[in-house]
């Protein structure tokens, strides 16, 4: 189990990641591969989109761009603030706090569920599949950001201490355990030596 | 939050419909009030706002 596989240590954890993580952030996935990632998802003006783990909303801000139908969901305070500061609390986006195992939407509620740089903190992420799933309507798409599984060994030494790292076989797995079928993975990378994204986008089942 | 989010929100736990209790609004949004669901009880607050829909045992209050 990794130091961030548990609950009020990730929240603990985000009240400072958040104090720098725009900053951070766009080494491992910048602007580029968000938009890249974002047109794979061919989202209609009237689609309604979630994003869930949205944090501090750089992904919110390039969903925003496709449609305006755009929700956010997070677990920590701290990160939503810097979303409220880029959109206020009573812009574009519906805001809401919660947990990406146990989502408060109801059944085939959106259009494409969206979420990066969130999995690899979720105690049990085949829940979380689940439940995007669930919330998504019946050929509707989940995209999900993840990191993959770094090739050197002492970086994996690293990734296994601290959080969920999976590469293509693992990623099958989980989708699968989801309950899913039909989906694909495609690897991001910002340049050569820099962290690699592990990209999914599932169809949900008609 | 807007009260036509209703029509998508639901318990985070057991996934049932909840109640709308608003405490204050504006022309536009529920500002402060709670969300109670129509099966458990429990009672999610809406904070400026933002409905905090954190399951009990992630809110900030909750022992770690």
């Amino acid at each position: 189990m990794g130091v961030l596989e548990n609950k009020s240590r990730a929240r603990t954890f985000y009240k400072y990641l958040s104090k720098v993580y725009d900053r951070v952030n766009p080494f491992i996935w910048n602007e580029e591969m968000r938009d890249e990632a974002i047109a794979k998802l061919d989202i209609e003006p009237d689609d309604h989109v979630l994003d869930v783990g949205c944090g501090t909303g750089f992904a919110t801000e390039g969903l925003l761009e496709a449609t305006e139908h755009v929700y956010g969901l997070d677990q920590s305070a701290h990160q939503l603030e810097k979303a409220y500061a880029k959109f206020g609390k009573r812009g574009p986006v519906a805001f809401h706090r919660g947990d990406a195992e146990r989502l408060p939407f109801k059944d085939d509620t959106f259009d494409v569920v969206w979420s990066s740089g969130s999995i690899e903190y979720w105690p049990n992420p085949v829940d979380a599949l689940e439940e995007c799933r669930r919330i998504t309507k019946p050929g509707g798409r989940v995209l999900i950001v993840g990191p993959d599984y770094p090739s050197q060994s002492v970086f994996q030494k690293l990734a296994d201490a601290i959080m969920l790292f999976y590469d293509e076989d693992e990623a099958d797995r989980m989708f699968e355990d989801a309950g899913f079928t039909d989906f694909e993975h495609f690897i991001q990378q910002n340049r050569p030596g820099s962290p690699k994204a592990i990209t999914t986008i599932a169809r949900v089942p008609e | 939050m807007k009260e036509d989010l209703m029509d998508i929100i639901c318990c985070p736990l057991d996934k049932h419909d909840l109640d709308l209790e608003v405490d204050e609004r504006d022309d536009e949004e529920v500002l402060a009030g709670s969300l109670v669901c129509t099966e458990c009880g429990e009672s999610y607050p809406i904070e400026d706002g933002i409905p905090n829909l954190l399951p009990p045992d992630m809110r900030e209050d909750a022992p770690a």
